[in-house]
């Protein structure tokens, strides 16, 4: 009924047509108050095109037919006044239950009509289909590529928890993966080891851990890093005299701790100690990227220093686990009265002339 | 083209699109986009709407503290994001007043942010530093449970279209001239404000909504009106002013606001507006006024009933209508004026427009019974009224329904429902 008086109210534009064209070059005929729902569509009517098959409405590229189907029977649909909310709702809802591929196709076509009740529709039901899930279900529902390192993937908000375990855990696994890779192109590519002298730190660790010059055995894999070592002894000094009580605290702790290291709950123990230490022995330190550096160690939120740190620290820690436990607390255990016969000639680190001092004082 | 080729389906729309799909997601969920592959990793720093409440930080972190949780989130958010913010909204209820919020407003004045929304918990009351006086771009102004201090050479938010202000300590002089300085204010809504006397000068403004303890309310420019709703409570002080008050406030209220399409009056709104009823009121119509709902009208107090009365007779075009009464005895009053029905308006005056009628809490009192059968008479497209007895009162009902029975009724669709069991 109401379908024969709209034609009887507008007899001129009793099922006018127009013609649109989609990138591919076909041509299709569509009524004029189904096309004029779109924007774009409409403004072009209005310059004069579309009116006959020679002349007709260019899409945008967005636009391919099947598409173009779907969006016209969204705008046949919508353009009759006086639905409901509850009719469009309805409609809507059954309307973008669609696979993936062609919703995102449709929400893009539908953007480049600037149909913007559309775009708002689509947008929304793929919120929903975002929301709440983990990254590996929403790559797994878009095809997207799993192309960022392990760190990258960690939460930037959730990165920020001040807990070193956390911290030293998720570069382990960080370092495992480069560690793999590097293995692959140092089969390919011939690289020349520097030999660079990276004992000062090294041997603060030991130091620490109340063991000797074992830190030769570290791999020099991470080449660039090792050269940001170098810069470390000039601003070291300020941290000095802090740094020497903590490392007699650290050390104090170690051997109360001698006897029980094979317990995991201590290890971790040990370990936030560790990182509290070498923590409040680098805190106000900040380098200025080096050019040589990889590209997703400064998207890191931590301090540089500190990452080097942190990498020693993995290291040991790694190989701390991968170890017999009994060997190492023999090992410990004896090399435990050779820590003081440091050498003093150490030649970086300011700091560990300090050690060195602390050493001399205590003999 | 074959999908697996192609591979990703969605990281190449308009970065426009993406934004409105990362806007009607839940914060927590837009940021770990950044976590999906490497085109996605910055796509939500340049999100424009930010809105956060308590479940924004919970799933974060295990510890306790959740109100570190929640401003660790935020202002690490606020570093890491990148581009204009556009709006601005922070409901919780475990903030209180901190430092922090005074950083955060700070940062945003710098952003153009047009929206901004601060509900905070219950507590110590948020005190809104200079900064805020600052947004030069508002439109949109939410404050809950704060205190506002605008500084004196604060010369108003020149683009502000929307002011809510709940529970916010203000000094009267400076609401007004808030007020009036915001030349393109259209709605405002003011609620739980002490001892008020309100002056309102808007001229933009469509739409009010106020509650609280008011004393008086003037709306004296406000001529494009479309929405009132006024709650008002009552106090001794309020009582007495009333007592006292030596103007019509019909006048003051409803004088100025000929474009009126809908008014609600709550609690003690009639009452506020049946003093001075008899000092002579000036006679308006209310073209547009299409719908009126006034509740708590006490029907005992016969200036209240009058006032009711010249509202509808003044809305020639009104279609819905809705009273509840406020009274809870059922005893039958001294037999006083029958007449004012007829005084208000002549015998042939109808309501043409009027369809939808709902009367509740009715006692069954005197007046009640009158004015529904004025109405009943004067209402020849009427459609359906109905009537809901109040609880209190359950004798009474038979007489009502009998009474009901024998109205005269000017429209031969009316539908009379009396609504024995509210469910």
């Amino acid at each position: 009924m109401a379908e024969a008086d709209r034609e009887i109210i507008k007899p001129e534009m009793m099922k006018s047509y127009i013609w649109l064209q989609t990138s591919d070059g076909s041509i299709q005929q569509v009524e004029l108050e189904v096309a004029m729902f779109c924007p774009m569509i409409c403004k072009e009517i209005h310059s004069g095109m579309g009116s006959s098959k020679n002349y007709p409405i260019s899409l945008p590229s967005r636009v391919n037919p099947a598409i173009l189907s779907l969006i016209l029977d969204y705008c046949r649909f919508h353009q009759i006044p006086g639905r409901s909310n509850k009719e469009m709702k309805s409609f809507d809802e059954k309307f973008i239950r669609m696979d993936t591929k062609r919703l995102c196709e449709l929400t893009s076509a539908a953007d480049s009509l600037k149909l913007k009740p559309l775009v708002d529709l689509t947008s929304r039901a793929l919120a929903r289909m975002i929301e709440g899930k983990t990254p590996e279900e929403i790559r797994d529902i878009f095809h997207l590529p799993d192309d960022l390192t392990e760190e990258e993937k960690l939460e930037p908000i959730k990165n920020t928890i001040d807990d070193p375990r956390i911290r030293l855990l998720n570069r382990l696994y960080a370092r495992k993966r480069k560690e793999l890779k590097e293995r692959e192109r140092l089969k390919n590519v011939d690289v020349e080891e520097e030999h660079v002298d990276d004992r000062s730190v090294e041997d603060l660790l030991s130091f620490i851990n109340g063991r000797n010059s074992d830190s030769k055995g570290v791999k020099t894999s991470k080449n660039k890093r090792k050269n940001r070592t170098r810069k470390d002894p000039q601003r070291n000094t300020s941290s000095n005299s802090t740094s020497s009580t903590n490392v007699v605290n650290v050390d104090k702790e170690f051997n109360g701790l001698d006897l029980t290291y094979h317990d995991p709950s201590t290890c971790d123990h040990i370990l936030s100690n560790l990182g509290k230490t070498l923590k409040l022995l680098n805190i106000e330190d900040s380098f200025p990227p080096d050019d040589g550096f990889d590209g997703d160690d400064l998207d890191d939120d931590i301090d540089p220093a500190m990452k080097e740190k942190i990498d020693r620290e993995v290291e040991d820690f790694a190989r701390r686990l991968n170890s017999h436990w009994p060997e190492r607390m023999q090992e410990i255990l004896s090399l435990g009265q050779e820590r003081r016969r440091l050498p003093t000639a150490f030649n970086c680190n300011g700091s560990f002339r300090t050690y060195a001092r602390l050493d001399q004082q205590q003999k | 083209m074959d999908d697996d080729l192609r591979g990703d389906l969605i990281s190449d729309l308009p970065q426009s699109i993406i934004e409105t799909i990362l806007t009607k997601l839940p914060i927590k969920d837009a940021i770990r986009t950044s976590t999906l592959s490497r085109k996605w990793r910055y796509k939500w720093t340049t999100i424009t709407d930010l809105v956060f409440n308590d479940k924004c930080a919970s799933s974060y972190y295990d510890r306790p503290n959740s109100e570190n949780n929640l401003v660790n989130f935020i202002t690490h958010l606020l570093f890491l994001h990148d581009g204009p913010i556009h709006k601005f909204a922070l409901s919780t209820s475990f903030l209180q007043s901190s430092p922090d919020i005074d950083q955060w407003l700070l940062f945003l004045s710098r952003k153009g942010t047009k929206e901004l929304s601060i509900e905070l918990g219950e507590g110590e009351w948020f005190r809104a530093p200079s900064c805020l006086f600052m947004y030069s771009k508002l439109t949109h102004l939410e404050l809950v449970r704060c205190e506002l201090d605008p500084p004196p050479h604060f010369k108003g938010f020149l683009c502000l279209k929307y002011l809510n202000l709940q529970q916010v300590l203000m000094p009267p002089d400076d609401i007004e001239n808030l007020i009036s300085s915001c030349p393109l204010l259209e709605s405002l809504t003011l609620s739980y404000f002490d001892s008020l006397e309100l002056t309102l000068c808007a001229p933009n403004l469509k739409y009010l909504s106020l509650e609280g303890e008011f004393l008086d309310i003037c709306l004296e420019n406000t001529p494009r009106l479309a929405t009132v709703s006024v709650a008002m409570y009552m106090t001794d002080d309020i009582a007495e002013h009333f007592e006292h008050s030596s103007s019509c406030n019909i006048d003051k209220f409803l004088g100025g606001v000929p474009c009126l399409e809908r008014l609600v009056g709550q609690i003690y709104f009639t009452k506020y507006l049946s003093v001075g009823m008899d000092r002579g009121i000036n006679r308006i119509k209310y073209d547009r006024l299409k719908i009126v709902e006034l509740y708590q009208v006490n029907f005992e107090d016969l200036n209240e009933v009058l006032a009711v009365l010249h509202v509808i007779v003044s809305s020639p075009n009104l279609k819905e209508l809705q009273i509840s009464g406020s009274s809870n005895t059922s005893a039958a009053l001294l037999a006083s004026d029958l007449g004012i029905w007829e005084k208000e308006c002549s015998k042939d005056y109808m309501f043409d427009q009027l369809k939808t009628v709902k009367i509740t809490e009715v006692s069954g009192i005197l007046h009640e019974m009158g004015f529904i059968k004025f109405l009943l008479v004067h209402s020849p497209v009427l459609k359906e009224m109905t009537i809901i007895p109040s609880a209190y009162v359950t004798d009474g009902r038979l007489n009502m329904l009998v009474n009901l029975v024998r109205y005269r009724r000017a429209s031969a669709q009316a539908e009379v429902i009396f609504v024995q069991e509210q469910l």
